[in-house]
């Protein structure tokens, strides 16, 4: 695996609100862009609700929920994910571009962070003009969350 | 197959695959045949059967190298050869160690399956047992190896009389008991099989491959939806999209037929289950299967196997009683229970019955009292067939002991929500001392229903057709009078019986809008969960057939919805649960009826409102309402006096204007004659009336004219006459007040 670790990874960077994140592509199994997603009243805080996906219904996990901030009128772009549990899906403000880092540019959360974020990014990678921070699906998924309120 | 139903790993290989599907599906056969064995044990289809089933897993192991499947195999398939030859009658214990032997075959397949590979470990015991029960059939254990295929030039397929015509090379050494069967050469030539007909005209089909087109189906349904909506203006399309929408239903049928499994899929493992069980408690009982055949969508199968089960084990747990107690009581000591699977209109039914002691209904009641899940106020009000339902709820059992096998405490409770939530009932049914019957109503089309739907604050959801059982439409002006509220529940008084109600908006979180309601609302009238209860929503729109999805369990534990789905305007909508909101509203429902019980009070107040004082005039009888009436003097007929022609009395300077309908007073000129004149309260003003006789005190019914709502005026169902209501109004004032007060003065 050493020779590998020099080799370059491809993430695909998302944007929400001023933040850029980024995803391994290789995790993603789909892209939606501009979708209506109908609320599912009652439904835990992080449930940004349901979209219409390939004759499935799909959970949608909402990262402006999730990072609590406030709603904004566009129709967000979704990252699909197989979880454990079934796919769902995570509603970005804006897909990016895929973008290639170097393992060598990757730090852990820092220690000042919140528990909570510290839960939910899994570090970053310094770009030239600022930090991709990583998201891993398995930490978004809608199950994984619910136990992470309970506890 | 379906009851060991596993998810095949991506990895493990088409060959691979292969085998453990046809072993798996041997295995079961196997099962099948051994049971039946028991019954017959000289049968001798059953038994070639059964080693045929093993012999073909030996033959395959050993060609894809699963050493210790093969060891297992071999040993067990020596054994049903001595079976199959007659040189062995299959007894209990045989019977019990061939079960071990599948039982053992089936894990190591699992263990392929799950892992790609065997598990560690040996089946030692088992082949020792197997070896030992072998050993006492034929008091030699024979050393006799078969190298594969070699056997000589093809003997017929007969039993063996003897073992001197062994075909095979005979090793003169045994070190371990190597234990291998005698093979007939040509006992795996494919017999000429009928099966074979009816093998060609089938397929096995993947059933992720069936689930796909099923989701097909259902995209086509929603499309369709789509298209009917659009085109229902153009002409044109709109014979198209008939066209369209009938091929649509065919073809969802058909591929729904394609999932229907015969039942028996399920009944096929009781046999085991119930000998097993039997046997473990001590009972003796005789299993009968009816209506293997009747067909069911295979998820309902698998949604039904789990309640099934735990009703069978209720019934040997605690339904047939051991031989002893059922000899002492009259009964055949070999209790019989009964599954029954048959159709009935759209629904399949399946019953689960026995003939054992019954459930105890005053058991019922104590247990559901001392667990605190029922007052003993409400208990004294429920009928045996209501007490009996107390099972059904959560934290029950009547097990003195919880046992192993059932009565954990979670039991029926949860046979009914299975069933429930695939849209099916439960009915339970018993005698005390003769048997119980639990029976399962299940629906025969799943995915697909029709709903109506609803919408709230501009939201829409589906609300399933089943449990809606009318619609009421509230007018913004109506509402503030029509809803009632007791206790802060909210009631509708629906053709005399009081509904709870409960607003959608506020179960779903919405906050409460500030000002009168504004626009007209609609209440959707549910039965669920046995009870009946009102849903308010702000509007209605078209029913629709809907194809029922599946939610992620994160938003299943809400437990309001039970799915999603694509109207045909491309949206998507929650489904609505209706037993959910059942329970909701039942909690609205038990303070109602609290209140009712505070209010018993005022309401026989309000009760004498509703009586009449029956009276008879000139032959008839006329009522007067008893809330008006003041009461009743009787006096000499010369206390009548007339002001004009009208006759009046005089009460201390007030004057009472009497009504004489009946003509008493013209009848009776004797002054001295006793009159009863019934004095009531019509608005401001008194008046009299005289009648005949006062006959009575009754209740009077309300009365609509036929084919209408309307209430017939006028008239009441008073000790089942209708009969004319005295009409005050009618009776004149009397001319002036001034007029009597100069009469006054005259006098």
């Amino acid at each position: 695996m050493d020779s590998a670790s020099a080799a370059p990874l491809e993430m695909c960077s998302v944007r929400v609100g001023k933040t850029l994140f980024g995803v391994p592509i290789t995790h993603i199994l789909e892209i939606v862009g501009s979708a209506a997603v109908q609320p599912v009243p009652l439904a835990p805080v992080y449930v940004g609700g349901l979209v219409h996906y390939r004759g499935d219904v799909l959970t949608t996990v909402s990262m402006r929920r999730l990072l609590e901030m406030p709603p904004i009128e566009a129709l967000p772009d979704i990252l699909v994910f197989d979880g454990e549990n079934g796919y769902f899906g995570l509603l970005v403000d804006a897909v990016g571009e895929v973008l290639t880092v170097d393992r060598a540019a990757f730090e852990p959360n820092p220690s000042i962070l919140d528990s909570r974020l510290m839960q939910l990014f899994a570090g970053a990678y310094k770009l030239k003009d600022g930090l991709l921070v990583m998201l891993e699906p398995k930490r978004l998924d809608p199950m994984t969350l619910a136990a992470g309120v309970a506890a | 197959m379906f009851q060991t139903r596993l998810p095949i790993e991506r990895d493990v290989d088409e060959l691979t695959r292969e085998f453990l599907i046809e072993s798996q599906e041997g295995l079961d056969r196997m099962e099948h045949c051994l049971t039946e064995l028991e019954e017959r044990p000289s049968d001798n289809g059953l038994l070639a059967e059964i080693f045929r089933a093993v012999h073909t897993i030996k033959g395959t192991t050993g060609f894809l190298g699963y050493a210790r499947l093969e060891k297992l195999a071999h040993a067990g398939e020596n054994l049903l050869g001595l079976l199959r030859d007659g040189r062995m009658q299959a007894n209990q214990a045989i019977i019990s160690a061939l079960l071990s032997l599948m039982d053992g075959l089936r894990a190591i397949l699992h263990t392929i399956e799950a892992e790609g590979q065997e598990s560690a470990g040996d089946d030692a015991a088992l082949i020792e047992r197997l070896i030992a029960l072998q050993q006492s059939g034929t008091g030699v254990a024979e050393a006799v190896t078969v190298a594969a295929g070699a056997c000589s030039a093809g003997a017929a397929s007969e039993m063996l009389p003897t073992a001197s015509a062994i075909p095979v090379s005979v090793l003169p050494e045994a070190p371990a008991p190597e234990i291998s069967a005698v093979v007939q050469c040509g006992s795996d030539k494919p017999r000429p099989n009928t099966v074979a007909s009816t093998a060609e005209s089938t397929l096995r089909v993947d059933v992720t491959l069936l689930n796909r087109m099923m989701n097909l189906v259902g995209e086509l349904v929603l499309t369709r939806n789509q298209i009917l909506q659009a085109t229902s203006n153009d002409a044109n399309l709109t014979v198209l999209s008939r066209r369209l929408d009938m091929v649509t239903a065919d073809l969802r049928e058909n591929v729904m037929k394609a999932r229907m499994q015969p039942v028996s899929h399920v009944f096929s493992k009781f046999p085991r289950l119930v000998r097993d069980l039997s046997q473990g408690l001590g009972r003796r009982v005789r299993l009968q299967m009816d209506g293997q055949e009747t067909e069911l969508d295979k998820s309902l199968l698998e949604a039904i196997k789990d309640p099934l089960t735990h009703a069978v084990r209720n019934s040997l747990d605690h339904g047939i009683e051991p031989p002893e107690v059922r000899i002492a009581q009259g009964k055949d000591p070999e209790g019989l229970l009964r599954l029954r699977a048959f159709q009935e209109g759209s629904h399949v039914m399946i019953e689960v019955s026995d003939d054992g002691a019954g459930i105890r209904v005053d058991k019922v009641r104590d247990k559901a009292i001392e667990r605190g899940l029922v007052t003993q106020e409400r208990v004294a009000q429920m009928n045996e067939r209501e007490l009996m339902q107390l099972v059904f709820l959560p934290g029950f059992s009547t097990a003195e002991q919880v046992t192993k096998v059932s009565g954990r405490g979670v039991g029926m409770d949860v046979v009914r929500t299975n069933v429930e939530k695939i849209g099916g009932k439960v009915e339970l049914d018993s005698r005390t001392g003769r048997g119980t019957t639990l029976r399962l109503r299940i629906p025969l089309t799943l995915a697909i229903i029709p709903a109506l739907i609803v919408v709230s604050r501009n939201q829409s959801f589906a609300l399933p057709q089943g449990a809606l059982s009318e619609l009421v439409h509230i007018s913004s002006e109506q509402d503030a009078t029509v809803i009632e509220w007791i206790e802060n529940a909210p009631l509708y008084r629906l053709r005399g019986n009081m509904l709870p109600l409960i607003f959608l908006d506020r179960i779903l979180g919405k906050p409460a809008l500030a000002g009168p309601i504004e626009h007209d609302r609609y209440i959707a009238v549910l039965d669920a969960e046995g009870r009946r209860f009102g849903l308010v929503v702000d509007g209605l729109a078209d029913p629709e057939e809907i194809v029922v999805k599946p939610l992620s369990a994160v938003l299943k534990q809400i437990g309001f919805y039970s799915g999603a789905t694509v109207l045909g305007n491309g949206n998507l909508a929650l489904i609505l649960d209706p037993g959910a909101l059942a329970n909701k509203a039942g909690a609205a429902q038990e303070a109602e009826e609290e209140q009712k019980r505070i209010q018993a009070g005022d309401e026989f107040a309000e009760a004498i409102a509703a009586e009449f004082l029956l009276i008879e005039a000139g032959g008839r009888q006329v009522a007067i309402p008893l809330g008006d009436v003041l009461r009743i003097e009787r006096l000499a007929r010369k206390r009548i006096e007339y002001l004009g022609n009208r006759p009046v009395l005089n009460f201390n300077g007030n004057l009472l204007p009497v009504e004489d309908q009946a003509g008493v007073l013209d009848r009776d000129q004797d002054s001295e004659q006793q009159i009863s004149v019934v004095v009531c309260r019509d608005g401001n003003r008194q008046v009299g009336f005289v009648v005949e006789h006062v006959l009575d005190v009754a209740a009077g019914s309300d009365l609509s004219e036929a084919g209408t709502e309307v209430h017939a005026a006028g008239v009441t169902l008073l000790k089942d006459r209708v009969t004319n209501v005295v009409d005050m109004r009618s009776i004149s004032a009397l001319q002036g007040v001034e007029a009597a007060q100069q009469w006054e003065a005259t006098q």
